[in-house]
């Protein structure tokens, strides 16, 4: 099925491969040729972990890697759903929705300098940036953070792409240890440069406001609970720093799932209530 | 069964929802399908009886502050606060799809006053952006409707519903139905309230109230603190709540909540529903309000029921 510009697909894709790549850290890849056909850095699909209606909802996950009939997603184990999808052998066909939600801007050229900030699984949305950028001849810098050493992802990846890669874990165990803002603040970012940064909401804030601080442009990958993924249910909002009322929340699922970070009410949002 | 499978088959699946011709029994419940077009590329969806639209008032609101959904046991709880375009954008960009596509439209509305009601079923009717008006006396989610009697929900005041309903059938000569809480001990007495106010049709069931607290922050999952509980998990208590007012009615009921498949839909005729809608199963399954028409079509077939209109109410003791 199409819908013209932004085509979005509910397809029955093949589960090619579904391998555990770190502790409790997995990569599927699988068969989804339309998908993989209109999919852009930064979009995401919405999965169903299965057959039966428990858990109900679907899962959000972006696509890590982009090819010409495939995708992989790289997900982290958290809890009941992708458990259920860490359990999916290859050969099992699963309900893929998109590409949903407006990604990366990879064509923008008005910054010299390019800085990816990953925090944890949000990792995962980077390398499809990486290779979109390295195609048009950007090299990004690569900021790997995450709480323990088995959760720094990718670092190879990016490495082979011809990226600089700084890695830092909260403890230690990897790189060194530091918060993610702080490397970035370290590398002196400034009007030229565009972070991009994914993780937990509490990290995209601060390396948010580490960039803003350093007058560089920047840019979140936002997570929300989602329901549709699809603009319907207005669940997935976030606090923008629109004045209008119509205006005020913009849905993570439609109006992003990525925004230039000064859309972004951050004073408003309450990071107590992360899942 | 082919997605394109034409409805006028040897059956009739046409039903009349008080005085509102449907061609099918199957509509969607309002806020889980947008204003329709997010799901038109999904499926056709003037194939639907009718496109039930998130509820609309005069003024554009922002709704609550997130996070407004929580996943719990077979269904979810939303806290949205009835986020939405308002009337004048609703007239202007997404009636205009919607009629243009063909599709038959069930225009919710939701108001602080009675007042309020009558001028968004006028505005409605005059700029024939509905067919049918179905009156939101329920949502859990907003704290600003208030009632002479102090209740939280209209729906939850006979008299208050009686008054609201009275208003608006003054207001509109399109099939009027009304939305009913669950939350009540009762539900025919707010049932028997909508029809002596003169209303066409009642819709059952809103979300149940619900709440959710997160252990490891000791704090509530959802900002508003309560939301209101949808899906699967609902619906045994939504056929029990169609059940009990089609026995006290005489005009025609939606019955919603929970209905994933076509024997769900099927259940809620049998216990009285003249129509039904789909609605959190979207979130899961974006196309399932047509795997629910196409299931129903496929048991007329199996069970060699000309009409739809036999299985109205034709629960067997
Ligand atoms: C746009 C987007 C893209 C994402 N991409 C990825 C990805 O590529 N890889 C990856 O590992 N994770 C990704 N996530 C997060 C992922 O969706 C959640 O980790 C996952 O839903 C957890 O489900 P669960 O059943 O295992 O956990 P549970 O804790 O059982 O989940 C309970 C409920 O909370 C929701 N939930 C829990 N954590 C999150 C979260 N962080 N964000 C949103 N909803 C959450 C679940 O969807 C579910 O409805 C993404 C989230 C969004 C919004
Ligand atoms: C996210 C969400 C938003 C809703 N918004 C509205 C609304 O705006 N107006 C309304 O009358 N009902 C609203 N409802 C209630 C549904 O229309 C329906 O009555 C209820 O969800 C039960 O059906 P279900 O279990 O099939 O979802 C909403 C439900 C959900 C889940
Ligand atoms: S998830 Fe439904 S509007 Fe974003």
């Amino acid at each position: 099925m199409t819908g013209g510009p932004g085509a979005r697909f509910l397809s029955d894709c093949e589960v090619l491969a579904n391998d555990e790549v770190a502790p409790e850290q997995w990569r599927m890849r699988l068969r989804a040729p339309s998908i993989a056909a209109e999919a852009k850095p930064g979009q995401f699909c919405m999965m169903l972990t299965n057959p039966t209606q428990y858990p109900f909802l679907r899962r959000p996950m972006c696509f890590e890697q982009i090819f010409d009939q495939e995708v992989t997603i790289l997900y982290k184990v958290e809890g009941e759903g992708t458990a259920l999808m860490a359990g999916t052998p290859p050969g099992q066909r699963i309900q893929v929705q998109g590409p949903l939600g407006i990604g990366f801007d990879t064509d923008d050229d008005a910054f010299a300098r390019h800085i990816i900030v990953a925090g944890g699984i949000g990792v995962a949305s980077f390398p499809s940036l990486a290779k979109a950028l390295t195609a048009r001849g950007v090299i990004p810098e690569v900021i790997i953070a995450a709480r323990h050493a088995h959760l720094i992802l990718c670092e190879d990846f990016f490495r082979e792409l011809g990226c600089e890669v700084h890695v830092a874990t909260d403890d230690g165990s990897l790189g060194e240890q530091a918060f993610a803002c702080d490397v970035l603040t370290r590398l002196k970012p400034d009007s030229d440069t565009r972070v991009y940064a994914c993780g937990p909401m509490i990290m995209m804030k601060t390396t948010s406001d580490a960039a803003i601080a350093a007058g560089a442009n920047c840019v979140v990958s936002l997570e929300a609970q989602m329901a549709c993924g699809d603009g319907a249910c207005l669940g997935c909002v976030v606090e923008s720093t629109e004045e209008a009322e119509g205006e005020a929340m913009v849905r993570v699922c439609v109006d992003g799932p990525v925004f230039d970070t000064t859309r972004i009410d951050w004073a408003a949002h309450n990071l107590a209530y992360a899942p | 069964m082919p997605r394109d499978a034409t409805d006028t088959d040897d059956m009739n699946l046409a039903v009349n929802m008080g005085g509102l011709p449907m061609k099918n029994p199957v509509t969607v419940a309002s806020g889980t399908f947008g204003y329709g077009q997010e799901y038109n590329q999904y499926f056709d969806i003037t194939r639907l009886g009718a496109v039930t639209t998130k509820s609309l008032s005069l003024k554009v609101r922002a709704g609550n502050k997130p996070p407004r959904l929580v996943e719990t046991p077979a269904g979810l709880l939303n806290a949205i606060g009835l986020q939405n375009v308002g009337i004048e954008t609703y007239l202007s960009e997404k009636a205009p799809f919607l009629r243009k596509q063909g599709a038959t439209i069930i225009g919710n509305i939701y108001g602080h006053s009675p007042d309020e009601y009558v001028e968004l079923a006028s505005r409605l009717e005059q700029e024939s952006a509905a067919d049918a008006i179905e009156a939101n006396l329920s949502c859990p989610n907003v704290h600003d409707a208030k009632t002479a009697s102090g209740a939280v929900l209209v729906s939850q005041d006979p008299d208050a519903i009686i008054e609201y309903t009275k208003a608006i059938r003054s207001a509109t000569t399109l099939p009027l139905f009304i939305k009913l809480s669950p939350n009540v001990a009762d539900i025919q007495e707010p049932a028997l309230a909508v029809q002596e106010g003169g209303a066409d049709g009642v819709c059952l069931i809103n979300t149940l109230l619900g709440m959710s607290i997160n252990p490891k922050t000791r704090r509530p999952r959802l900002s508003n603190i309560v939301g209101g509980l949808s899906g699967p998990a609902i619906r045994p208590v939504a056929v029990k709540m169609v059940w009990d007012a089609a026995r006290v009615l005489s005009i025609p009921i939606i019955g919603t909540g929970g209905i994933c498949t076509a024997n769900d839909a099927i259940e809620f005729l049998l216990a009285g529903a003249t129509a039904v809608s789909v609605g959190s199963m979207t979130f899961r399954q974006p196309d399932a309000p047509m795997q629910v028409l196409d299931g129903i079509k496929t048991y007329l077939k199996q069970h060699r029921i000309e009409r739809v209109e036999e299985l109205i109410g034709a629960m067997e003791v």
